[in-house]
């Protein structure tokens, strides 16, 4: 499989849920409530909800369950480390390196020890989604990078993240590039729920009558190398492109393309989603690469950590939260990365907080029964 | 400002000018337009067979993967009925675009990569057709499912929407261009156009002034003509009485000239008179002769009625009668006689003359005949159709060359002075008996 960007990854997990929900549950998965399991639209968070009981004979433990070391999921890391460290729970982690058995035997080793609140990053969803069950039923928190069951869902809205981008390249072309434009739209069609991300980035552009669409099409692989190739492809038909979008890594492959043939201007627009190092490694430099959308993995799961810990002293918490898309341009890196290295202060300035995150529904330890078992989406109408 | 031929031409030439070149204006713009024109035509022509050509091909390809999904999904051969006509129609149309687009750069690799897209779309048709023919449909459903015909479609679509988008804007621009072009015409046309009309009524206007002005001028010509007769009369009679007047003014300044004289010359023989010296009382005479000579002439003038000349033979001879008069008067007993052609000369050669006749005469009645009497003769006569000849001779006692002139010699230095002063020269001359004085001076034969 090629190597996909965080957002990306958050989806795909998701996707993979959805269908280890739609199999047959097994003897173990029916001991405990089976949640929430009918698409359902959760209204916004209440903070002031209220209190409701402790969990009980369970360990000040925050583990994090991660499925590899990518540079995304060290972010997580960080982020529930600083929250543990805050709310004084001790925190483990054990990385499951892409094995889905091992992370099952490591989800296991924590339900034993009875740790009172775990975040998960799902290798495989059918496979670690029944033990995810068993440690929400001891009545620990569990909070999921996007595939459910959980008592808390950390999502990514799939056609904000390409409204962003959408909006930022549609701005720059107005401003920059006089309305008119060049677009090509690499788009990733072994991916079906990325979609919304494609839609939404064609709906930012319609409006523009200037802008046309030269090429709209996924790269026979989505990677830097499919995003050469099929920029030569494109460059064949149309030598002078003004705007190329897509996921980082094809965004970065298309980026070596025009320059292989000397057809990368200062001017041209090229903005990916992923926020991967490479991109905002070129953002820098000030070429070509304007934009990446980005998703701050430590302040969302600084944000969990809290909510971990809240829960263990009976607060309520959300039962799902979207972790909102940055678009980062040259001007608003370092603030970004700022935010990143220090999460808690984002966390506890509310407008800051709200500017990354968003929050919906309420969950408590007596209402634990109500946690979410659906590929839970905010933009599901 | 009148208006002469000269400019009158140099201003039509001039506007004849700007009007041609207004005019090669207008015709250089219009073919240079057309021919414009003719290579739009060709440009449309040709993006429009290409168009026409991606547009079918990709509705062929359109079509016939239309056909293959329904029968992939439906299993009905009915699906299937446009299927091998639009495989044919893109095999066509891809030749058609070849043609076209063969020259363009870059069209040798679009056309490669746009046949293998095409042949690789239709094999991939072709094989999931036949799978479903064998039954085999779950390896259809695979090969279906693997994306890779959008993947291809979606590719000649990169490449047809290209095209057909490059050749929209050929036709767009060359339809702009083509409106610029009209509007250049419009513009040069009207700017010609109005060029000429300036020209053609700076040359009416001009032609018109000069005809309008030559009307004037003939019309004052005639005008003039009219009273030139009476204006000459008038001028003519004007002209006569200033003459007249002149005339009269100028004799009366003779006659008050000559009354001068007379009256010096009364005025010195009273001081002659009244002298006892005889050598004194002797040069007053000559003197009043002297002055006598010159009165007479202005006498003659405001007498006769002509005072440019003098009619000299009848001057000279009164002149004559006069000084002999006087110098028998005076005891001396020659006689005189003359002979005098008829001479009209100017007042200034007649004084002169008059003078010189006088002196040489009164020499001539002292000196030649001391003790008896004797002949002084005159003559005057013309030599030649220029000069006459003034001879004064007497048969006296003569002169000895080299002996002193007699007297104080006064008369001499006259004599030759006024002689120079006419342009001549006293020759002396001796006879036997006697003696005379030959003068030969200028006499142009209108004058006499």
């Amino acid at each position: 499989m090629a190597p996909r960007g965080n957002a990306t990854r958050v989806c795909l997990v998701a996707t993979s849920m959805l269908l280890s929900v739609m199999q047959p549950r097994s003897p173990e998965a029916q001991e405990g409530p089976a949640g929430i399991t009918k698409p359902t639209v959760l209204s916004p968070f209440d903070p002031n909800a209220s209190s409701c009981g402790r969990p009980s004979g369970l360990e000040r433990v925050l583990a994090f369950a991660q499925d590899n070391d990518r540079k995304f999921m060290q972010g997580v890391a960080h982020g529930l480390a600083l929250a543990a460290r805050d709310r004084g729970l001790e925190f483990r982690i054990a990385q499951a390196n892409n094995d889905p058995a091992k992370m099952v035997d490591q989800v296991r080793t924590f339900l034993d020890a009875k740790v009172g609140a775990l975040v998960v990053a799902p290798v495989d969803p059918p496979s670690i989604g029944p033990v995810l069950k068993q440690v929400i039923w001891s009545g620990a928190y569990v909070g999921a990078v996007v595939p459910p069951p959980a008592i808390t869902v950390l999502n990514a809205p799939q056609y904000l993240t390409g409204k962003v981008l959408g909006d930022e390249a549609a701005e720059y072309i107005r401003s920059k590039l006089n309305g008119k434009a060049k677009v090509v739209l690499l788009t990733h069609d072994s991916l079906q729920f990325l979609a919304p991300r494609f839609v939404a980035i064609r709906d930012s552009l319609k409006a523009m009558p200037g802008v046309v669409i030269v090429a709209d099409i996924s790269p026979l692989t989505v990677d830097e190398a499919g995003g050469t190739a099929m920029m030569r492809t494109i460059l064949l038909a149309e030598p002078d492109v003004d705007v190329v979008l897509g996921a980082d890594t094809v965004v970065l492959g298309a980026l070596a393309a025009l320059r292989e043939a000397g057809k990368a201007r200062p001017d041209q627009f090229l903005g990916g989603i992923d926020g991967e190092p490479a991109a905002v490694g070129e953002i820098k430099a000030g070429g070509p690469y304007k934009a990446s959308v980005s998703l701050a993995s430590p302040i969302f799961s600084y944000a969990m950590g809290q909510h971990a810990a809240d829960w263990l002293e009976g607060k309520s918490i959300p039962q799902a939260m979207d972790i909102l898309p940055k678009a980062l341009k040259l001007d608003n890196i370092a603030s970004y990365e700022a935010d990143l290295a220090d999460p808690a202060a984002v966390y506890n300035n509310r407008s800051r907080r709200n500017e990354y995150l968003r929050m919906y529904g309420n969950i408590c330890f007596d209402t634990r029964q109500n946690f979410i078992n659906f590929p839970w989406s905010s933009e599901r109408k | 400002m009148p208006i002469s031929s000269r400019l009158v031409i140099n201003l039509t030439i001039v506007f004849l000018t700007v009007g041609l070149l207004a005019l090669v204006g207008i015709i250089a713009t219009t073919v240079w337009l057309g021919e414009k024109a003719r290579i739009y035509a060709e440009e449309a022509t040709s993006a429009r067979m290409t168009r026409v050509a991606a547009v079918e091909l990709r509705a062929s390809l359109q079509s016939a993967e239309s056909s293959q999904r329904g029968y992939l999904v439906g299993g009905n051969e009915i699906y299937l009925a446009p299927y091998d006509s639009a495989k044919t129609q893109a095999g066509s149309q891809l030749d058609r675009l070849k043609s076209s687009l063969s020259g363009a750069p870059q069209s040798a690799r679009v056309i490669e990569r746009l046949s293998g897209l095409v042949t690789d779309k239709i094999d991939e048709m072709d094989r999931t057709i036949a799978l479903k023919r064998e039954l085999k449909d779950a390896e259809a459903l695979a090969i279906f499912g693997g994306n890779r015909g959008k993947a291809l479609m979606d590719e000649a679509n990169v490449f047809l929407s290209s095209i057909i988008r490059t050749t929209d804007e050929r036709l767009t621009d060359g339809l702009a261009q083509q409106r610029i072009n009209a509007s250049w015409l419009r513009w040069v046309s009207i700017i010609g156009g109005l060029v000429i009309i300036v020209v053609v009524s700076g040359v009416i206007l001009t032609i018109y002034r000069y005809t309008r002005e030559v009307a004037q001028t003939r019309d004052e010509v005639q005008s003039l003509n009219a009273t030139l007769e009476q204006r000459v009369n008038d001028r003519t009679a004007d002209l006569s009485k200033a003459r007249d007047t002149a005339e009269v003014l100028l004799a009366e300044v003779n006659h008050r000239v000559a009354n001068s004289l007379a009256m010096v010359s009364a005025l010195v023989s009273l001081q002659s008179r009244a002298m006892q010296d005889k050598v004194a009382q002797e040069a007053l005479k000559e003197t009043q002769a002297r002055i006598d000579a010159i009165a007479s002439v202005h006498k003659r003038l405001y007498s006769s009625g002509d005072a440019r000349f003098v009619d000299f033979d009848e001057y000279l001879s009164s002149l004559l009668d006069n000084v002999e008069t006087a110098m028998k008067g005076e005891g001396h007993g020659a006689s005189l006689r003359y002979d005098l052609a008829a001479l009209r000369l100017k007042p200034d050669t007649s004084v002169n003359l008059g003078v010189i006749v006088t002196e040489l005469v009164t020499n001539s009645f002292k000196y030649a005949y001391p003790d008896r009497s004797g002949e002084v003769r005159v003559s005057l006569k013309r030599l030649s159709t220029s000069q006459a000849e003034l001879v004064v001779e007497d048969d006296g006692v003569g002169r000895d060359a080299g002996s002193p002139p007699k007297g104080t010699g006064l008369g001499s230095r006259i004599v030759n002075a006024m002689a120079r002063t006419i342009g001549a020269e006293v020759e002396y001359f001796v006879r036997h008996p006697g003696c005379g004085a030959r003068l030969a001076f200028a006499c142009p034969a209108e004058l006499g």
